[in-house]
């Protein structure tokens, strides 16, 4: 078992974010937390990095994360955040190696072997190779994304947490950044967690999806037990399949779809 | 010079007030753009003219008031340092001085009894700090000042002060400006205040000792201005500041044959380390304060690096005059001149 | 490609160098009293070797004399050391602040840190506190000390208003901050007149009249808290990315954050028991330099370092010799420079958005 939640627990004051979450991750799985705005999925990321204080146990290989050094828990699991404030005009190529950090902290071992060697692989693989030099003011939004996630795979974690990290990317990134992450899970010895709202890219990409609802986990398991009316009418409160399947059949048109591919 | 001073035989008339000018707590530092002296000067010119204005003046007041107080009283009017005219009933009997040289101004003639409040910079003579504190300068409280009910607030300016001296004399307090910018501006002052109190004769006592003891130290000073002093009225520690010309330390200097070596200098001014090692005065007068901690200021500045090439170092010609003896237009400056003249050249 | 960048990262160096030599030689060779080149010279080539002499062979040999030699050698050179030193601190400060906070805009002056430590220098002093050892220490102590704990204020009220530390609430903020402080040590200083320097030394800041042991002092400052900033190139990169990214990519966030707040606050109350509060050095020479080198503070913090020595050094020119025989405060000098840099950061970054 890559990671293991027990009775994760996060209080704001008065306010149960999550209130005794309990869900495991395995290598080589996917697993997509949904749920509507205000439900804590963010507030499991930030509690499975320990970024918020809570009660319970989180357990990476078995080991407490509590017990981990921050470079050492970054050695185990990677964050890639929805979107990124710039200030300074850094290259690609520096953010990206900025990834190497845990890996070289401390100042006698700056730059080891196999840092060069990341990096490129990181910037090939999300196709920023020829944007190295770029400054990252001028990039747009889904290579701002690439870039970062250039980063998070340099870091090379064993776990890579997602929060939401297609919210405002055209569909175009979006493939692209879930083809990318997918290819990425296929090496042995990965597990991927994201936080997403978009219920078919969860479906599509997920092997497991966690429904959470006001701090609590309503249903969890493969994709196809969680993702069905009974769950999701009640936790939306509103018919989400048949919404969707009504978004989707606009397309299904003979007629909007001929002039919909010959545009 | 004569001031304009009058003693008509029927009750005064209440004046109104108009601009003021500014003499700073330190003194000197004025870029001399005072009037002081041509105003009085202009305004003794037209006394002749200007006693009979008062007395028309005055008679109508006295008929205004019902001419109920019997003729005879002591009115006084006077000419402040601005150009403004200020008659009173009779000699002030309660009065604010708020900067430090009036109140020694007052003391010296003896009227020291009749001061209700004084500025927070007044220091001297020592009884002084018994009189009530008002604030002053900037900081200048009207109604601390009313509180006191003086008949009198001798001032200097500060850029608000025409406003406040509106409300004051509102309040039925005349607003007296003294506003010296060498010697002779102290004698006028002097004289003013004395006719304010009705000491004239006191004032001329005072004026006269040290018209006096100026003409001795002129005459005994065998100076030919070869030798050169430095008044140092800001230490090194603080940032050094010089007093250059139309300062009345200046005056004095070249009173008794020194020559300052920052005259190039308007007025106090901050000056470069290297320029006093570079002009190398024989002398160095510093006025800053002791307050019982650390070296004195002569060995302060006996000590500083790099300093030890310097004539007056070397023959450890330093004098600390640091009880404001000739940075305030008072009558001390003669005590701080003759102080000086000691230094330099033995007080035999 | 490293080799090329590493070569690139000689060269910067030794033209930083070269610049502050040639700036720190200027400084010593132009003041107020005008001596001639070859005076200058020959006064520190009779210096040099006197000192060697004595150094190596235990000879007393005799030490140069004359005004000259006073000027240039005990008024001119430490108080040029000073200058250099300090604007080389205050400039590594303002640059840390920058990435740290992720904030173009951040500086001991903008912040009120040189405000606070000044504060905590003028209570020093006027109460007394001092420890019998070391004279200056107790100033020195109070100043880093406050300097601290302004920095903990002006973060802790910011943090309060605004979870993200955005530019503006933390320049407002310290603004804010800057004036209250202003305000106590006037009160300080009316209450102790007679033991505090005039306020214009703690709110422009002055080297005039420093000495070697100052110099030394700073040197030591900037040895310890400098060497402690630059250990941290890598920590103030993340920052500047953002602190969310530091805190995934394994940066111990709270310890880096702490440890560079300290070394900042130590070189601010440092320079500023020294010299008061000069504004805006921090500012505006790291903005300058970030254009030529980059945001990456490998290059950026040395660059600052020799930067900010060449800024203050010249600014120190101007205050001395531009009105000769009359001395400019340096912080009117750097204030006003500061100042139009600020507005056009400002600008800027308010457009960009």
């Amino acid at each position: 078992m890559m990671l293991s939640v027990k009775d994760l627990s996060v209080r704001y004051g008065r306010n149960q974010i999550l209130d005794h979450v309990t869900f495991s991750v395995e290598e080589g799985h996917w697993l997509m937390v949904v749920g509507p705005n205000g439900a804590g999925k963010s507030t499991l990321i930030n509690a499975v990095t320990r970024n918020v204080a809570y009660t319970g146990n989180v357990l990476f290989e078995e080991e407490d994360i509590r017990l981990k050094k921050p470079a050492e828990l970054a050695r185990c699991m990677g964050v890639l955040a929805q979107s990124h404030e710039t200030a300074y005009s850094f290259s690609v190529e520096e953010v990206v190696a900025l990834g190497r950090y845990a890996h070289s902290s401390g100042f006698l071992s700056r730059c080891r072997e196999g840092d060069g060697d990341a990096i490129e692989a990181a910037l090939a693989l999300t196709g920023m190779k020829n944007s190295r030099s770029r400054s990252i003011l001028t990039l747009s939004g889904g290579e701002l994304q690439r870039t970062f996630l250039a980063q998070v795979f340099a870091q090379d974690p064993k776990l890579l947490l997602l929060d939401e990290p297609t919210n405002h990317l055209d569909p175009a990134y979006q493939k692209q950044i879930f083809d990318l992450i997918s290819d990425w899970l296929k090496k042995p010895g990965r597990a991927v967690i994201s936080v997403i709202h978009d219920l078919s890219l969860a479906k599509a990409y997920g092997t497991e999806v966690m429904l959470l609802h006001r701090g609590q986990v309503i249903a969890g398991g493969k994709a196809r037990d969680v993702l069905k009316p009974a769950y999701l009418d009640r936790v939306y409160g509103m018919d989400v399949c048949g919404w969707m399947r009504r978004m989707l059949s606009q397309w299904e048109d003979p007629e909007e779809a001929r002039t919909g591919n010959r545009a | 010079m004569k001031l304009s001073v009058k003693r008509t035989r029927s009750l005064a008339a209440v004046l109104a007030a108009a601009m003021l000018l500014a003499l700073t707590a330190c003194g000197s530092q004025n870029d001399g753009q005072g009037p002081s002296e041509s105003t009085v000067s202009s305004v003794a010119e037209q006394d002749g003219g200007s006693q009979s204005a008062a007395e028309d003046s005055a008679d109508d007041a006295a008929e205004q008031d019902g001419g109920q107080e019997e003729t005879d009283s002591t009115s006084v009017t006077v000419t402040d340092m601005v150009g403004r005219e200020i008659t009173l009933d009779e000699p002030a009997t309660r009065v604010v001085a708020l900067t430090p040289s009036d109140c020694e101004i007052l003391y010296a003639i003896g009227a020291g009894d009749t001061l209700v409040g004084r500025g927070t910079y007044c220091d001297y003579p020592a009884e002084v700090s018994d009189v009530p504190a008002v604030d002053s300068g900037s900081e200048t409280n009207i109604e601390q000042i009313l509180a006191l009910k003086p008949q009198v607030l001798l001032m200097s300016t500060m850029s608000q002060t025409e406003e406040q001296a509106k409300q004051l004399e509102e309040a039925g307090v005349h607003v007296v400006i003294s506003d010296a910018q060498d010697i002779e501006g102290v004698y006028t002052a002097i004289e003013m205040i004395g006719a304010l109190m009705g000491k004239d004769q006191e004032a001329a006592d005072v004026v006269g000792s040290m018209r006096s003891s100026f003409a001795e130290i002129e005459e005994k000073s065998a100076g030919d201005g070869s030798k050169t002093v430095y008044f140092e009225v800001s230490p090194l520690e603080y940032g050094l500041w010089a007093a250059g010309s139309n300062t009345f330390m200046d005056e004095v200097a070249n009173m008794m044959g020194l020559t300052n070596c920052f005259a190039d200098l308007d007025g106090w001014a901050s000056v470069s380390e290297e320029q006093v090692l570079e002009r190398n005065p024989d002398y160095i007068v510093t006025i800053t304060m002791y307050y019982g901690e650390g070296p004195l200021p002569e060995e302060e500045i006996m000590a500083r690096p790099g300093w030890e090439n310097v004539t007056a170092v070397k023959n450890k010609a330093i004098l600390n005059l640091q009880n404001n003896e000739l940075s305030r237009p008072a009558p001390r400056l003669a005590e701080g001149a003759k102080m000086l003249f000691d230094f330099v050249y033995g007080s035999e | 490609m490293k080799t090329r960048k590493e070569r690139f990262r000689a060269l910067e160096y030794l033209f930083f160098s070269a610049l502050t030599v040639a700036v720190f030689c200027l400084c010593v060779c132009i003041g107020s009293v005008n001596i001639p080149l070859g005076k200058t010279l020959s006064v520190f080539r009779d210096a040099l070797s006197s000192i060697i002499q004595r150094c190596l062979f235990r000879s007393s040999a005799a030490f140069p004399e004359g005004t000259d030699v006073s000027i240039l050698l005990t008024v001119r050179l430490p108080r040029v050391l000073c200058v250099a030193i300090t604007g080389a601190a205050l400039s590594l400060v303002g640059a840390a602040m920058q990435g740290l906070l992720k904030n173009p805009l951040a500086d001991g002056s903008t912040l009120g840190v040189s405000s606070g430590a000044a504060l905590g220098a003028v209570v020093a002093i006027a109460f007394g506190i001092t420890f019998p050892a070391l004279p200056f220490a107790g100033t020195m102590v109070m100043a880093i000390l406050f300097a601290f704990l302004s920095l903990l204020i002006i973060l802790g009220l910011t943090a309060r208003l605004d979870r993200s530390l955005s530019t503006n609430t933390i320049i407002l903020i310290g603004v804010i901050y800057s004036m209250f402080v202003s305000s106590l040590m006037s009160i300080v200083i009316t209450f102790a007149a007679d033991r505090v320097q005039h306020i214009t030394f703690w709110t422009m800041g002055s080297l005039q009249g420093k000495g070697y042991p100052d110099a030394a002092i700073l040197f030591g400052a900037l040895l310890v808290f400098g060497g402690v900033i630059l250990f941290h190139q890598r920590e103030l990169n993340a920052f500047a990315v953002g602190e969310e990214n530091a805190r995934h990519i394994g940066v111990n966030v709270r310890r880096v954050k702490l440890t560079l707040l300290i070394a900042v606050s130590g070189l601010v109350g440092v320079c500023v028991s020294v010299g008061g509060s000069i504004g805006f050095v921090g500012l505006v020479t790291p903005h300058m330099l970030r254009m030529l080198t980059g945001p990456n503070h490998r290059r950026l913090l040395p660059a600052s370092l020799f930067g900010g020595a060449c800024f203050l050094m010249l600014a120190d020119l101007v205050a001395r010799i531009l009105l000769n025989p009359r001395e400019l405060n340096i912080g009117i000098v750097t204030s006003l420079t500061g100042a139009v840099v600020f507005v056009c950061i400002f600008y800027r970054t308010r457009r960009g958005k």
